[in-house]
Formats: structure tokens, C-alpha cells, sequence
């Protein structure tokens, strides 16, 4: 028997009203995180970008997790879930049964059960990720995969929305400082 | 000596404990302290419930994301509790732990302009990625502020 899925358009639909209500990334996304730890009915859900410097993994939004699980050290891409970065969802159904986490004891003391991460892409390009970590073991729906995706993808699209519109705030700040004097006619 | 007002940013994390630790070991001995411990939390998002049948199975779940967020504020009291206790005794502490509308930079601003404080303690994380997206609250506060000490802890 398949998986139950539990991600349908009426969840699609108060997700994004609640997304809708915010101008600023960071709360948009800890809304996301909120509705699907409590819909969903998971233990907690985090979303990370990607630094591509260091390739960590920085929270931009969390919630559910204790802020020692959140904290517990840098969160390398080619060590943590490294197959969501070639651009696919990854399901750990059973964390005692992984070798796909960089720190599997803290997971195990956090009481997680099971984790999905979904990739977050921008052109074709992953730029972060969002997982969802459930108290048991968990047989999620391909539906539901698909779905978070999806939501996945808006986040990344409210994230490329952020940085061009704060790259054009930054050039109208530089042009308000610049005196008369030195504008040509 | 007139009172020395601080306001100390606090969201749960390690950087936050050094802010607090350098508050303590540079003010804590000093006469007519008040410091005042903030945070600002992302409230419960605003959902019509009454709409339709499947988003009234949310409202327990509604309720949930606000049970969790007064265990967050009793977690904040607990830690500035235990501060005006200890590190801080010589002090006095206020806290103020409310939704936030704006972003962390605006809402301290905005904070900074109902209580006129002579101190801003914050802390700042180097390199990082999601300052691109959020913006770095460390240098709005110090681009926006006027006559106003602000501590950067890194």
C-alpha cells in the first residue's frame, strides 16, 4: 500500500496566503516552516541556503528543533545529505539506518525518526535546501516529495526576488549619496 | 552618574551568550545599569480558519505554533531570570519579548527610537551567505542609529 499523502492543494493554498503576508524572506520562510511542522504534524523543519564559499549549509529558517540541534556545528553540503545537492529530493526513511547524515548521534538525541530534504533550485543551479525531520520512521508519498518541491521552488524564487530587489535598494542608497555637484547635466 | 540604558539583541544562539558575557564582564559593576533583553520572534502566521472545512483541521495545529511559541518565551524568561539573579544582580533587567513586523534591524531601530538607549549590543556571525537574502542587522543599526553606542560582539 502506498504512502498517505498529506500535502494537498488546500494546504498549498494557506501556505502561500501566509507566505503572501510578508515582504521580508526571513519571515516568509519561518512561516513555511511553521505550517509544515504543524500540518504535517513532524517534529521539525528547517531551511538552509547555501554558502558556496565554504559550502555550508547556514539556517535561514527553523522551527521544531531545539537550538542545540540547530547549533551543533557547520553543516557541510558533501557531507550532510550530499545527494540533495546534485538537485534531487532525498528521503531517510529510518536515521538508525543512514550513512547520509554528518551527524548522526545528534540526530538520534534530537529524536529524530526520519528526514526529507528537498533541494532549493535557482536556474537550474542548487542553492539551499529544506528538510523536513519527522519523530518516526517515515513512509512519505512520492506525491508529498513532489509537492515540497514545489514549495522548494517558490522559496527559491522568493530568495531571487530578495537579493535583486536589495541590490537595487543598494544602487538607489550609493545614487542618493551622491552630491549634485557631481552629477552631469 | 545618570542611568546607563543597554538593550541587548538575544535570539537563542551561541553569539548571543558571548554578547551577554561581555555585557556582564564590562557593565555588570557598574551603578544604575538597566538592561534590557530582547527578542523579537516570527509570530504565528494569520489564517482565515473559519473558511473552509480542511483549513478548520489547522486551527489545532494553529494552536500548537502558539503553544511552542510561549515555551520560547518562557525559555527567555528563565535565561534573563537567571541572569538578574547571578551575572547581572547589580543590575536592572527588563526584558521585552514581542512579534516582530519587520525585519531584526527595524524592529531595534524602532525599539531604540520608543527608549532612548545609550548602549546597542549585538553580535555578528563573519561570512555569511544569508546576509545576502536578510540583510546584516549590524549595519543598518550602525548606518541608521545616531548618537548611540552600538557593541558589535563577533
Amino acid at each position: 500500500m502506498s504512502a498517505e499523502e498529506k500535502i494537498d492543494i488546500d494546504l498549498f493554498k494557506v501556505v502561500f496566503r501566509a507566505m503572501a503576508q510578508s515582504d521580508n524572506l526571513e519571515i516568509m520562510a519561518n512561516h513555511l516552516t511553521q505550517l509544515l511542522v504543524a500540518s504535517l504534524e513532524i517534529k521539525g523543519c528547517t531551511i538552509f541556503v547555501l554558502n558556496p564559499e565554504y559550502d555550508e549549509l547556514e539556517v535561514l529558517a527553523s522551527f521544531g528543533l531545539s537550538t542545540d540541534y540547530v547549533q551543533k556545528g557547520p553543516l557541510l553540503s558533501d557531507k550532510s545529505i550530499a545527494d540533495t545537492f546534485s538537485g534531487k529530493p532525498f528521503v531517510i526513511p529510518d536515521v538508525k539506518n543512514t550513512d547520509k547524515l554528518q551527524y548522526p548521534q545528534d540526530a538520534q538525541k534530537e529524536g529524530i525518526g526520519a528526514i526529507v530534504s528537498v533541494p532549493i533550485n535557482f536556474y537550474g543551479k542548487v542553492i539551499g535546501a529544506m528538510r523536513l525531520y519527522h519523530h518516526q520512521v517515515w513512509d512519505i508519498s512520492d506525491r508529498d516529495v513532489d509537492s515540497l518541491l514545489v514549495l522548494a521552488e517558490n522559496i527559491g524564487l522568493a530568495m531571487t526576488y530578495t537579493r535583486v530587489l536589495k541590490a537595487l535598494k543598494t544602487i538607489r542608497y550609493t545614487v542618493d549619496d551622491i552630491h549634485d555637484i557631481w552629477m552631469l547635466d | 552618574m545618570a542611568i546607563q540604558k543597554i538593550l541587548v539583541a538575544y535570539n537563542f544562539t551561541h553569539l548571543d551568550q558571548k554578547a551577554i558575557e561581555f555585557v556582564t564582564s564590562t557593565f555588570a559593576r557598574l551603578d544604575g545599569i538597566e538592561i534590557t533583553i530582547f527578542h523579537a520572534y516570527t509570530p504565528v502566521p494569520e489564517i482565515e480558519t473559519q473558511a473552509s472545512m480542511v483549513t478548520g483541521k489547522l486551527k489545532s495545529s494553529l494552536s500548537y505554533l502558539s503553544q511552542q511559541v510561549m515555551q520560547r518565551e518562557n525559555e527567555f524568561k528563565e535565561i534573563t531570570e537567571k541572569l538578574a539573579k547571578n551575572d547581572l544582580a547589580n543590575a536592572q533587567i527588563h526584558t521585552i519579548f514581542r512579534p516582530r513586523k519587520k525585519d531584526i534591524a527595524s524592529e531595534i531601530i524602532n525599539l531604540n527610537r520608543e527608549t532612548k538607549f545609550d548602549v546597542i549590543v549585538l553580535n555578528r556571525k563573519a561570512a555569511r551567505v544569508t546576509r545576502f537574502f536578510s540583510g546584516s542587522v549590524s549595519h543598518k543599526v550602525l548606518m541608521t542609529l545616531k548618537e548611540t553606542t552600538v557593541c558589535v560582539v563577533s
